[in-house]
């Protein structure tokens, strides 16, 4: 079916189309996005790292600050002169600028505080003696600052205590004379990591101190917990790391993985530690990617729609030759469809199609007049082959007819010969005995009248003899021309009719003339007359019907009919062969002769016949040229 | 010796010459007999018949040979030949050519036969 074949070129074309052109570009896709993906990862990583890096630094500045302040009002004069009521002034005003300062103390060299202002103290508080802590022995080292005491305020806020030396530097070198010490508040790094790193899921950041103690996380709540830690696992990956900054992928028990990084402060030993679920870390990457499968799905279908367009527009003409070349093969030369004659291959197609078609139209045209021809000529030959078979065989007929009676004449030759000869020895006896009893006395009557019979008999044999002889007989014809009327009148009057028969003559004034052998036509005559008499015996007798007629032109037919009996239809086909009779005695060969003088004048027999009515037998001849 | 007229017949066919010999004797002839042309023509020779009936077909020979050996040797003999078939005007015309002077076809009217003979005879018989 043509229209099941219809597009297959089409489909073809997408498929090597589409093969050849997204394989390549899926491979090269597939590779830059996992390029892109890796490198996106790791520059995620390095954002994650470098986040902790700043938070550190954040961190690592929140707390410098204070001891910059520390510093700075521990170098004052007035601090330095240990007096107590301007020291005062200066640690009230701090606690007014630096909400996160919690509570300041004033230690002597001795190590026993002298001074203590806090938000949350009495009006007189308890003064400590602090001489073995670290704050102070530290901060009256050569250290000269003291940055630790991790706590928890109130078992809430994570704190820090700062403190530095109070130095005389009017002495040489210069005397520490007490130490300024701050608890800080370390909340606002817990804000600032919220606000940084806010809490969904399972990301968070998180500061911690070497030993584990949460100084701040993304989660306040985490916070305000009294045993607030970090989880152990992480805090093990992430404290003994050598390296101060570090990043990568940490699989957790429940299956998922976390993106975490972690940066160390400069010189406060807390740790930075940022984590975020790998979907949401890597969620540019995967955004990156499903981008990327968009595109490419819009360029496939872009590509196909392409494709199937020009699948489509190379195809055309081709379904059209294809259409053309079906019509041209129905045999429809005309209402070919409009093809295209675009400037290429497929142009010339067409043109080389649209040639061979008037080619094919004009040779199909020379073919079918050839095949009518040829038609025509074979009607021609088959009626010449039937004429001529006709011909042949009416020839073969009248061969096989001649033949056979050359046949029968020979023997009849033959035979009569040789009972001729008998027939005259007993002939001769016979006309012996009859002359030699004549001679004597008055024979017996009866012996006269056998010898009688003997000799109407031989009279009779040799009359069949003859009959035979002349029927056989191959003789020249010998050809006269004649009146008709004038010759069958002349027949008729000489011919002994017996007196039981009326001879009814009729003729065509049209006297026609003829060539005729007259002694064999004659006898033909004389034949039909004779058997006409035969079939009318005495008393009843009968008419003798002669007639003739000028039949068409060049023919003249002659009728020899009687009122006899007539012949039965059966017996009617086999009159005219030789030796057929229905008589008692008869040779069958008168008709058989008629027939043979006719044929002879090229001429024709034919009889009718109607039983209880009569016969009549109608001779065609061809007239004299 | 008779002064009956002296005749040959010549024909293989014992019975026919000899019916036709005793036939011909009744009427007043000597009739002779030979069974074949070498016997005819010896038999001619020797009885010098005035005339001679032989059949056109002979065993060693045709009619038409003796026929016009005998003519050779005789003007005057009749030589009548005998046929059973017909002969053609051609045949016929040939026959008279080579010295024959009748034919008669087998069964002879025997009366008619004797006439003509006889008629022939007396066209020959020295006149006075």
């Amino acid at each position: 079916m043509p229209t099941k074949r219809r597009g297959k070129l089409a489909y073809k074309i997408l498929f090597w189309f589409l093969l050849i052109s997204l394989a390549p570009m899926g491979f090269v896709g597939w590779h830059l996005v996992t390029i892109s993906q890796q490198s996106l990862r790791k520059e995620t990583l390095a954002m994650q790292e470098s986040l902790a890096v700043g938070f550190a630094d954040t961190a690592q500045k929140y707390v410098t600050t204070f001891r910059n302040v520390l510093t700075e009002t521990a170098s004052l004069e007035d601090f330095v002169s240990m007096n107590p009521i301007k020291q005062q002034q200066y640690l009230n005003r701090i606690l007014q600028i630096h909400l996160a300062v919690l509570e300041l103390s004033v230690l002597n060299d001795k190590g026993v505080e002298v001074l203590r202002v806090g938000r949350f103290l009495g009006p007189n508080p308890e003064m400590r003696d602090l001489h073995q802590e670290d704050l102070f022995q530290v901060a009256m080292g050569p250290r000269g600052q003291y940055i630790g005491r991790l706590e928890r305020f109130q078992g809430l806020y994570p704190t820090v205590t700062v403190s530095v030396p109070i130095l005389d530097t009017r002495a040489q070198p210069a005397k520490p004379v007490g130490v300024l010490a701050a608890r800080i508040s370390l909340n606002p790094l817990s804000t600032m990591l919220a606000m940084e790193f806010p809490a969904t899921g399972n990301s968070q950041a998180a500061v911690v101190s070497a030993d584990g103690f949460l100084i701040a996380h993304s989660d306040p709540k985490q916070i305000y917990r009294p045993d607030a830690r970090m989880p152990d696992g992480v805090l093990k990956v992430i404290t003994t790391q050598s390296s101060d900054r570090g990043g990568g992928e940490l699989p957790l028990a429940d299956g998922k993985r976390l993106l975490a990084a972690y940066a160390q402060t400069r010189d406060l030993g807390w740790i930075v530690y940022v984590q975020q679920p790998i979907e949401a870390a890597y969620q540019s990457s995967e955004e990156m990617k499903s981008q990327i499968a968009k595109v490419l799905v819009w360029v496939v279908l872009a590509t196909i729609l392409l494709s199937l367009a020009v699948a489509g527009h190379i195809t055309q003409p081709i379904r059209m030759l294809k259409d053309a070349a079906d019509r041209l093969g129905k045999g429809q030369f005309e209402d070919l469809p409009e093809l295209v004659t675009t400037n290429d291959e497929i142009g010339d197609l067409a043109q080389t199609f649209l040639g061979m078609s008037e080619s094919l139209k004009e040779k199909t045209g020379e073919l079918i007049h050839a095949k009518q021809e040829l038609e025509k000529f074979t009607k021609f030959l088959e009626k010449r082959v039937d004429a001529r078979t006709r011909e042949l065989k009416a020839a073969q007929d009248e061969l096989i007819k001649k033949e056979r009676l050359a046949a029968i004449g020979q023997m009849a030759s033959v035979v009569g010969h040789e009972i001729r000869n008998p027939l005259a020895v007993i002939n001769n006896s016979i006309y012996f005995i009859k002359t030699k009893l004549s001679t004597g006395q008055e024979p017996d009557p009866k012996i006269a009248k056998h010898i009688k019979i003997i000799e109407s008999e031989i009279q009779q044999a040799n009359g069949i003899i003859n009959e035979i002889l002349t029927y056989s007989r191959q003789r020249e014809m010998q050809v006269e021309r004649v009146k008709l009327n004038h010759w069958l009148e002349e027949l008729l009057s000489v011919y002994p009719f017996p007196a039981h028969i009326v001879v009814d003559k009729s003729f065509d004034p049209r006297d026609a003339t003829l060539d005729i052998d007259a002694t064999e036509m004659q006898q033909a005559i004389r034949n039909l007359i004779g058997n006409g008499i035969e079939v009318m015996p005495p008393p009843k007798g009968g008419r003798v019907i002669v007639r003739t007629a000028v039949a068409e032109p060049g023919w003249v037919e002659i009728d020899v009919g009687d009122t006899g009996a007539g012949i039965p239809q059966d017996v009617l086909d086999k009159i005219f062969a030789p030796f057929f009779t229905t008589k008692a005695r008869g040779t069958g060969l008168g008709l058989a002769v008629v027939r043979k003088v006719i044929d002879r004048h090229k001429g024709r027999v034919d009889v009718e016949s109607q039983v209880g009515v009569g016969t009549t037998f109608k001779l065609f001849l061809p007239t004299a040229a | 010796m008779t002064n009956l007229p002296k005749l040959l017949i010549i024909d293989d066919d014992a019975h026919l010459r000899e019916s036709l010999a005793e036939v011909l004797d009744l009427d007043g002839f000597e009739c002779h007999q030979a069974g074949d042309a070498k016997d005819g023509i010896a038999a001619a020779q020797a009885l010098e018949p005035q005339v001679v009936i032989m059949d056109i077909q002979l065993p060693d020979s045709s009619g038409f040979q003796i026929c016009q050996e005998l003519r050779k040797r005789s003007k005057t003999v009749i030589l009548i030949m005998m046929t059973g078939r017909f002969l053609s005007s051609e045949e016929k015309k040939q026959g008279f050519e080579l010295g024959a002077d009748e034919y008669i076809t087998k069964p002879f009217d025997l009366a008619e036969l004797s006439a003509r003979i006889k008629q022939l005879l007396s066209r020959n018989a020295p006149r006075g």
